[in-house]
């Protein structure tokens, strides 16, 4: 048997279900297959400590399983392993939407811990320089390290925040044209929610908008309420001039 | 690219989450600190300030999980490009990887798995040794695994295997000493046929750690309890035989506070400081 063939067999039995019926080949087989697939569970429950504890220990294992044999890794990082996870979820528990979008926060607040660095924006240096006619129309911006924006339905800001203070009896109530933005500010990441135009705006900088774009589609005092908080916040970086 | 690694002769630990705190706040009594290169790689935030601020302490070592020297597909020039990038900003005693594959067909395995020890798989290892020693310009120390299963393709064994993989590429050897009690066990093998088949001036790292009773009689690595007093015993004779390497105490599971770890860091320290048992 070529090398190639014999990792291919070997992939094929570490990663199989139970249900084919076939038995391990050998104990130091069954030791590589309940190796890997304690490796991968063990790093979804790591990863979605709050979902697990939201949806129960049984209902969880019952969906990473599936998730295991279904999407076998392919990044050489474990910690990005569950990429796709809340996706999942979505399908499994399609009556209880904030599964999903709690997975999802989980996810994205675990990512912009270690998402590469991009530097913060303050409003000093924004207002610094000698300002040529047109300046601030033609401003554009990068979003800070690990941004990520996701439509929500439920009050799931409001759950993460209750399973941080262990109210695992927490009411999730449904909401309308919501999003939910996670980023890093600094060496923390934040969350919060934001009505769709909020997120629109934002969304636009990573499709290489101006700040003129947005001046025209909302009008200067909007622009400049979420400007001043953007900054505050540390949700933009560095400024791209055109 | 240089040729050589010069022996470092200490003792150290492996940085593990929740110990960043403790090396980053207090000065710790280690000689070197190993990282898992994956824990750092494509990575910015909180654990790069941690793995900066270590570095100005301690000299670092890189130990990765995932480079998969064993695959006859080659090396993922991603994964290469993202270590080089990470060695050049730690600037680490070396780089190390497993005699293992990890990868096959765009799957993960996220396991150290076993290869045969065959001519085909030599002339892979060796190919991809050479490759990855040319992408990050410097030898590698490349590590045994524990192993569970053998492979009727083999023609030689582990030790051999090894010791024409450092003659052929250059690279150096991470010997750990529990994985080679471990596969004695498991295989039914001499330990020490393993240790005097190596080439003494190739060693230049040992791991230490400890392992758990598995089915039919088998040892599992699982890095999750003391050092037992055969693996202690393996090592004076390791010691003895290889001279001054850097040594260092792997826990990757039930990891206990750091003092537990550093009195069994100087509990190895003790042990490579006395005289072999084994003749």
């Amino acid at each position: 048997m070529s090398l190639l063939a014999r990792q291919n067999a070997f992939r094929s039995e570490i990663a199989s279900a139970d249900q084919d019926g076939r038995a391990p080949s050998s104990t130091g087989m069954e030791i590589y297959r309940n190796a890997y697939r304690g490796r991968l569970l063990g790093a979804l429950e790591t990863s979605f400590e709050r979902t697990r504890r939201w949806v129960g220990a049984e209902a969880f294992t019952t969906a990473a399983c599936h998730y295991i044999l279904t999407r076998p890794p392919c990044s050489w990082s474990l910690d990005l392993y569950g990429s796709d996870f809340p996706e999942l979820l979505g399908d499994l528990f399609a009556d209880d939407p904030e599964v999903a979008e709690l997975a999802w926060l989980e996810w994205h607040m675990q990512s912009a811990f270690a998402a590469l660095d991009a530097p913060q924006l303050d409003a000093a240096e924004l207002a610094a320089g000698d300002h040529a006619p047109g300046y601030w129309d033609d401003l554009r911006f990068d979003l800070a390290a690990g941004f990520a924006a996701l439509p929500i339905v439920t009050n799931v800001c409001a759950l993460w925040n209750a399973l941080s203070e262990g109210d695992e009896e927490f009411s999730v109530t449904r909401t309308a044209g919501n999003n939910l933005i996670v980023w890093r500010q600094g060496l923390s990441p934040r969350f919060r929610s934001v009505d769709g135009a909020e997120c629109l705006a934002l969304e636009s900088f990573a499709h290489g908008g101006t700040l003129g774009d947005l001046a025209q589609e909302h009008g200067a005092d909007r622009l400049g309420a979420w400007l001043a908080r953007w900054l505050g916040e540390g949700l933009l970086a560095r400024m791209a001039p055109n | 690219m240089t040729d050589t690694i010069p022996r470092f002769a200490g003792f150290g630990l492996g940085l593990r989450r929740e110990h960043q705190r403790d090396f980053v706040e207090h000065e710790q009594p280690v000689d070197f600190v190993e990282i898992i290169s994956e824990n750092f790689m494509a990575c910015g935030g909180r654990p790069m300030r941690t793995l900066e601020a270590v570095r100005e302490r301690h000299p670092v070592a890189m130990h990765g999980v995932s480079m998969s020297l064993g695959s006859p597909e080659g090396l993922d020039p991603d994964y290469l490009g993202e270590l080089r990038l990470l060695a050049r900003r730690i600037d680490p005693l070396w780089v190390s990887d497993h005699l293992c594959w990890t990868r096959v067909g765009g799957f993960a395995t996220h396991d150290l798995l076993p290869l045969p020890y065959s001519d085909e798989a030599l002339a892979v290892c060796i190919a991809n040794v050479k490759h990855a020693q040319d992408v990050l310009e410097r030898p590698m120390l490349i590590e045994n695994p524990s192993s569970y299963v053998t492979f009727a393709e083999s023609t030689m064994s582990e030790w051999q295997f090894l010791a024409v993989l450092a003659q052929e590429t250059g690279c150096f050897l991470l010997l750990d000493i529990n994985n080679v009690f471990v596969s004695s066990v498991n295989h039914g093998f001499d330990p020490l046929a393993f240790l005097a088949g190596i080439p003494a001036d190739r060693v230049r790292q040992m791991h230490l750690a400890g392992h758990s009773a598995g089915p039919d009689g088998m040892l599992i690595d699982t890095h999750d309890a003391p050092v037992c007093s055969e693996v202690w015993q393996l090592y004076r004779e390791a010691a003895a035989r290889f001279g001054p390497c850097a040594t260092m105490i792997e826990r990757d599971d039930a990891i206990p506070p750091l003092p537990e770890l550093l009195a069994e860091l100087e509990l190895a320290r003790g042990h490579a400081a006395s005289p072999r048992l084994a003749a």
